[in-house]
């Protein structure tokens, strides 16, 4: 593929408002005085695939860790399926079990191997049976090569394939929502494809995604809209088309300008 | 290579062995070997013990008598026997010690004399609780009783007098009627013919006597051996009724508790070195006359499962409230709410790591559990769980810490509550790396509980003791209970590391 192959196959920003998945209304979150997101508002439709951009420090990250509360945002609300997520009195346990987050450090638990790092989630939460657990377990460890390691521990494995696992892991929760913070960054260049290609392979499923990171092929290639973060607010927000080929933001111009 | 490696262990670790029980033999050797006879005493009068160094038993009549010697040293001892030692071993000048006592440690120290000038005449009478004074009456008119038919006289004459010992044992007359309670009686049986220990059981003249005033009485006797200066507060905080250890009546004593009418009168004497051999022994001997005679080695099997107990039931303690606490503080900590739980638990381990352990079993078995009548051993247990429960939760709470937010957050962006994250993903791991911290505090602890005899409790150590003072023999005692608490530890360090050798999970 080419740099200027764009995807144009997924839902555009303008479909129907019935199919809006996350709500996000004048999001804010400070870290004592320091203000990281400064109200955010957009709303996020079932099957997207939403790449945020942004310089270092933008708030790129935090924006996805507060999307499921691991950060509590100090302002606006979060909707997920219409319930409110910033409520406290909503079960946010059971909301997050809808919406799984992959790591940029792959967080897979070192203690438990490769095949209980991805079923253990469906058969304590979900109440899965075992035996069915382990095996839609399995199944999903073919579906990215790695079975063979089943019964691996993750200090066994590469990057690449724990990044792999890891994604497997969100999976096997049979989640809405795949959140991904930077999951190509603390790999080795040899490996970003192999997490990428699982990764667009994902995205032509029809789940929906919302990634943080700095590979512009795959933003071009794979995703639906792209948002660029800037001083904590939207800066610029589109199809790649529009955000790489007419960028209007005088930032993003800049920040383009620098990576491309 | 690394395969070598490990295979070398065991074999490093027996090479170890042999090289400490090499050690331990040279020195159970030289010390066999040395036959040279202390100096005599310069102590030959009372006028000479201004320059001593005063060897007594701490509490005594003796103690506070040399304290009153102007110029002297005075070093107090826990029990009348460890005195006599530091004596054989040059450590002191003499000791000042009632006579029955005395005459015993020298019969069986050829290398020990008593001065013929009696130091102190006094009056020996039983302990009673302040204000007791219907319990006072009572014995009081049970030893009048004993003084008239001429029981009591009967009593000292079977353990005193070279013609007289041993045939008037005293019996309680059949079917006498126990009707009335327990009289829980203190002593401290090291201090023969008084009370000691002989074939695992307290006895001497003190022990027939109180037998003889329950009987009397009509009440059941249960005697505590415990420390001599423990003995007055045990009498007073509840957990004895009397105290019976061949106890001087003092100015000092009465006002903190009462005393019966005296029941015998005795001597403080001074015992010297008189520059002597003590017979002398080959090692097969002194290994029967400390270990198989009298089947002392049970004090040694006993105490060690004493120990074993207390250990054991200890850790569980500590390892759950350590736990408890820790996940307490780490999720204070992480939340930044439950101010008040958070402070709470930091003034525990603030009091529990800031103070001695053995002042805290002192804490818990005289002021905690002072009017209730438990199980020592449960004390100790209890004492001993707290005290580790603090240090264990630091580790634990070390562990907890040493794993990456990113497991954290892991488990909780999957949907698992606090609970379960910390349960299923965070304590694992962090048991994994304090492990070795962990096995560590278990050794501690096992040593530790080498306090018990502070509250009377007959562990390993105190069996050491027990034997000591019928032997007056330091080293094959005390070299068999280290070598017990030595084995016992390299047995817990070879399960701990087993332990994590089978929770590596680097494959490698």
């Amino acid at each position: 593929m080419t740099d200027t192959t764009y995807n144009t196959t997924n839902e555009t920003p303008s479909a129907a408002d019935s199919d809006v998945m996350i709500h996000v209304e004048g999001l804010e979150m400070a870290f004592g005085d320091l203000k990281v997101l400064d109200g955010i508002t957009t709303d996020i439709r079932k099957g997207e695939v939403l790449v945020i951009l942004g310089p270092s420090g933008c708030g790129k990250s935090t924006f996805l860790r507060c999307l499921n509360l691991l950060e509590v945002p100090t302002g606006g609300q979060i909707y997920l399926d219409d319930v409110e997520l910033t409520n406290p009195a909503t079960d946010i346990n059971k909301q997050r079990q809808k919406m799984m987050m992959v790591f940029q450090h792959f967080n897979l638990f070192p203690h438990k191997t490769i095949l209980e790092n991805v079923t253990i989630g469906p058969i304590k939460l979900l109440k899965e049976k075992e035996q069915d657990a382990l095996e839609r377990g399995m199944e999903l460890l073919r579906r990215v090569g790695l079975e063979d390691k089943a019964k691996a521990y993750p200090s066994q494995l590469s990057g690449g394939q724990k990044q792999r696992v890891a994604i497997c892991r969100a999976l096997a929760m049979n989640p809405e929502v795949i959140l991904f913070d930077e999951p190509t960054s603390a790999l080795d260049p040899e490996m970003v494809g192999e997490v990428l290609d699982v990764m667009k392979e994902l995205a032509h499923s029809g789940i929906t995604m919302i990634c943080v990171t700095h590979e512009m092929g795959f933003a071009k290639e794979v995703a639906s809209r792209v948002i660029f973060l800037d001083n904590g607010v939207i800066a610029e927000d589109g199809t790649p088309k529009e955000v790489f080929e007419n960028p209007k933001n005088g930032r993003l111009k800049d920040f383009l300008s620098k990576i491309l | 290579m690394k395969r070598e490696g490990r295979k070398l262990a065991p074999a490093q670790r027996i090479l170890a062995m042999l090289v400490v029980m090499t050690t331990l033999l040279a020195m159970v050797l030289t010390g066999c070997a040395k036959k040279e006879p202390a100096p005599a005493s310069f102590v030959k009068t009372v006028d000479d013990l201004g320059k001593a160094k005063i060897g007594v038993q701490l509490g005594t009549t003796g103690d506070i008598f040399a304290s009153d010697v102007e110029g002297a040293t005075v070093q107090q001892f826990q029990k009348g026997a460890d005195a006599i030692q530091a004596l054989k071993q040059e450590k002191l000048d003499c000791v000042i010690i009632d006579e029955q006592p005395a005459k015993a440690f020298v019969r069986q120290n050829a290398s020990l004399s008593i001065l013929d000038e009696a130091f102190a005449v006094e009056e020996y009478a039983i302990v009673v609780a302040k204000g007791n004074t219907e319990l006072t009456t009572k014995i009081n008119k049970a030893i009048a009783q004993l003084k008239k038919d001429g029981t009591l006289e009967n009593i000292t004459k079977n353990y005193i007098g070279d013609s007289t010992k041993g045939n008037f044992p005293y019996e309680s007359p059949a079917g006498t009627d126990r009707s009335n309670g327990t009289l829980v009686m203190a002593t401290n049986a090291a201090f023969e013919p008084y009370e000691y220990i002989q074939d695992g059981k307290v006895t001497g003249i003190d022990v027939d006597m109180a037998q003889a005033i329950c009987d009397i009485l009509g009440m059941e006797l249960k005697i505590e051996d415990i420390d001599f200066d423990a003995i007055i507060p045990a009498v007073q905080s509840g957990k004895a009724d009397i105290g019976v250890a061949g106890m001087t009546v003092t100015e000092d004593r009465l006002k903190s508790i009462d005393f019966s009418d005296s029941y015998t009168t005795a001597t403080q004497v001074i015992v010297v070195r008189n520059g002597k051999n003590d017979e002398s022994f080959n090692l097969i001997d002194k290994f029967k006359h400390n270990f198989i005679e009298e089947n002392r080695w049970q004090y040694l099997t006993k105490g060690l499962a004493t120990t074993v107990i207390i250990s054991f039931f200890a850790v569980l303690i500590g390892i759950v409230l350590g736990f408890l606490i820790a996940i307490g503080r780490s999720t204070c900590d992480m939340t930044g709410r439950c101010k008040l739980l958070n402070w709470i638990l930091k003034a525990y381990l603030t009091v529990i790591r800031g103070t001695p352990v053995v002042i805290q079993l002192l804490i818990i078995y005289y002021v905690i559990f002072a009017s209730v009548n438990v199980n020592k051993t449960v004390v100790a247990i209890v004492a001993f769980g707290l005290n580790s429960a603090a240090y264990i939760a630091e580790i634990v709470r070390s562990g907890i810490m040493s794993i990456d937010v990113g497991q954290f957050e892991a488990g909780r962006s999957i949907g698992f509550n606090y609970t379960q994250t910390m349960w299923y993903f965070i304590l694992p791991q962090a048991f994994k790396n304090i492990l070795p911290a962990l096995g560590n505090e278990f050794i501690v602890l096992l040593k530790e509980t080498s306090i018990s005899g502070y509250i009377g409790i007959r562990d390993l150590t105190r069996g050491g003791d027990l034997i000591r003072s019928r032997t007056y023999e330091a080293f094959l005692p005390l070299i068999a209970v280290a070598l017990i608490y030595l084995v016992i530890v390299m047995g817990l360090s070879a399960l701990v590391s087993r332990l994590e050798r089978k929770l590596k999970t680097d494959g490698r």
